[in-house]
């Protein structure tokens, strides 16, 4: 019983970090209709930004996840103005897209090889290793705060989506940018804003995922898999399903580790994901991802 | 006498491939450079693995970033059948080509059924969950430690024009596979799948016979590379590196073009032995540089520069971008 209470928990904590994760890049590719493949980058990025200003100047990872947070923002915008404006919309620019960020992917990974080697790296603070008893089971208090972090980026996101105008433009431009145009709606802000959203919840997830795993410049590249699964599964744009698929798939990698040697639940995100594909193509809730 | 040939086969090209090859084929009788020999055979290797990525990036539109999978596979059963099974080279290299390829439809068949990015980012954990438990598997391929080949005397000399006659047999696919009526069907699948299946383009099968044969080539690309080294080791055979490296050929030659990524492979063999093995560090930011400044300028690399080209020079003729 205390060893299946322990999983549940451990289960939810991790579906924070995936939600968050995931709806980054849900988020642009609802609005853009581009597969951010640069996502896992700003994972990375987010990483070692939060584990530099911590090392170097001795700041709270937590009390840095505001200016990562703008500084990503700011980042996205540059890069949709900068490269991915550039390409052809529709399919001749998906297959373009998909390279060009890949390749500003490979460019991230080399700057961070270069400025802070390959090995890999921990962000410790004093409070890593502390834990508190919760529903009768031990729970690292750093695993809870990250959830509630998470947690709370989802609501206020929520809350930015529904009930501001800028995220009642950005629901519209998803559904309809030409239309959007007619009613006086700036689609290509919209585009640029999108993506500078994404890229900082990449970034905050990034930061997030540093204090409870060690990273190398190529983290991201599973986290970019586990969030495009969570993204199949849960459908675009709304909160809930995102947080329900995040809990499903952080649900069978924590219980996968009962089962089956642990080298291989790199791959159980990706067997769920061809199942998934499999049985229900349209994502468990019945919107289509796609096509 | 006229040879009877299929109304798709341009002879000019036939005769160019034809006269290529036989170049080639006689080069080393003429000169005896070692290093020159051994840097040919492998960009042969680079030429058909680079055109066997394009099968299914370019005709298809489906970028794979995670072909090393298939190498790998294809290069260790490949060693496995040789040295287990005292199976002669070429039909081990074929048997390898065929696992791999029927690998490929097992994770590819799913994930290519539904539009859109989904099978480009299944790649991505394919090609790394294929890569740990190649290097967890020590039966077939050693663990990190790795397999070694029997080595011949003589072999490494000899697999030249085996590998040239792949590169040979994998330019003549993809002319086959671009300008026979199979070529406009890939074509529609590419532009609209629906509306490909509405006009009785059977696009499942299409698809699954495309992914299989791009498979089993890199398979075999595999195979060929393991005996030429005589040591393979997983974490070379699976590394991801390696499956970018064909995404830059292909987008440096051109993607989706018939001969662009022979180009492209070419000039990533030269690029990486000059200029990217004297800087090891940057390597991988290198490779993202070029890949967005191709895409930004020239989505056609260097098979649309010289389409354009030839356009300014020649605006009297009508040259044709049917590639695109």
């Amino acid at each position: 019983m205390d060893r299946f209470a322990e999983l549940v928990i451990a289960s939810v904590l991790l579906a924070g970090l995936y939600a968050t994760m995931a709806y980054g890049l849900g988020l642009i590719y609802g609005v853009l209709r581009i597969v951010n493949l640069n996502h896992g980058g700003m994972i990375m990025a987010g990483a070692y930004a939060g584990w530099y200003l911590h090392s170097e100047y001795g700041i709270d990872p937590y009390l840095s996840l505001l200016p990562v947070a703008a500084v990503s923002f700011l980042l996205g915008i540059a890069m949709y103005r900068g490269l991915v404006h550039r390409l052809p919309r529709g399919a001749a620019g998906g297959v373009q897209s998909l390279l060009l960020l890949f390749g500003v992917w490979l460019v991230m990974r080399n700057v961070a090889y270069l400025l802070f080697t390959g090995n890999d790296q921990t962000l410790r603070t004093s409070y890593s290793t502390r834990a508190a008893v919760l529903a009768g089971a031990l729970v690292s208090v750093n695993r809870v705060a990250v959830f509630a972090v998470a947690l709370a980026t989802l609501i206020i996101l929520h809350i930015l989506l529904t009930r501001t105008y800028l995220g009642k433009a950005i629901r519209a431009v998803a559904q309809n940018p030409d239309s959007c145009t007619l009613v006086g709606i700036r689609v290509e802000r919209i585009y640029a804003l999108t993506f500078g959203l994404g890229t900082a919840l990449a970034a905050i997830a990034g930061l997030l995922g540093a204090t409870l795993f060690p990273f190398n410049p190529s983290f991201g590249a599973g986290e970019l898999l586990k969030s495009f699964v969570v993204v199949v599964l849960g459908g675009l744009g709304s909160v809930a399903g995102t947080a329900i698929a995040a809990l499903i798939l952080a649900a069978v990698e924590v219980f996968a580790i009962l089962f089956i040697p642990a080298y291989l639940t790199a791959a159980v995100g990706f067997v769920l994901l061809v199942l998934v594909l499999v049985l229900r193509p349209g994502g468990l809730f019945g919107q289509r991802v796609l096509g | 006498m006229k040879l009877p040939l299929p109304p798709w086969v341009r002879p000019r090209a036939l005769i160019a491939l034809l006269a290529t090859c036989a170049a080639l084929a006689l080069g080393p009788l003429l000169h005896s450079d070692v290093y020159i020999h051994n840097l040919l055979t492998l960009t042969f290797i680079g030429i058909a693995a680079a055109l066997a990525w394009n099968w299914l990036g370019g005709y298809l539109g489906q970028v794979s970033f995670g072909h090393a999978a298939m190498f790998g596979l294809g290069g260790f059963v490949a060693a496995k059948a040789e040295i287990s099974m005292g199976m002669p080279m070429v039909f081990a290299w074929c048997f390898g080509g065929v696992i791999a390829g029927l690998y490929a439809l097992v994770w590819g068949h799913p994930t290519l059924r539904l539009r859109g990015p989904y099978f480009s980012i299944a790649t991505i954990g394919v090609g790394e969950a294929t890569r740990l438990v190649g290097t967890y598997w020590d039966w077939l391929t050693g663990g990190s430690s790795g397999t070694s080949l029997p080595m011949h005397p003589n072999l490494k000399f000899t697999l030249y024009w085996y590998a040239l006659a792949l590169a040979a047999v994998a330019m003549a696919a993809s002319y086959a596979l671009r300008r026979s009526s199979l070529g406009l069907a890939l074509l529609a699948i590419k532009s609209d799948v629906d509306a490909a299946s509405d006009v009785g383009v059977s696009s499942t099968r299409l698809q699954d016979l495309v992914l299989f044969l791009s498979g089993a080539m890199i398979g075999v690309c595999g195979a060929s590379y393991g005996s030429y080294f005589s040591y393979i080791e997983p974490g070379d055979m699976f590394g991801f590196d390696r499956s970018i490296s064909w995404v830059l050929m292909g987008v440096i030659g051109g993607i989706g073009t018939i001969a662009g990524p022979a180009l492209g492979a070419i000039i990533f063999v030269l690029l990486r032995q000059y200029l990217i093995a004297s800087y090891p560090q940057l390597y991988l930011g290198l490779y993202g540089i070029l890949l967005v400044l191709v895409i930004l300028f020239e989505p056609l690399g260097l098979t649309g520069l010289s389409l354009r080209v030839l356009r300014r020079a020649r605006p009297d003729l009508i040259v044709s971008g049917s590639e695109t």
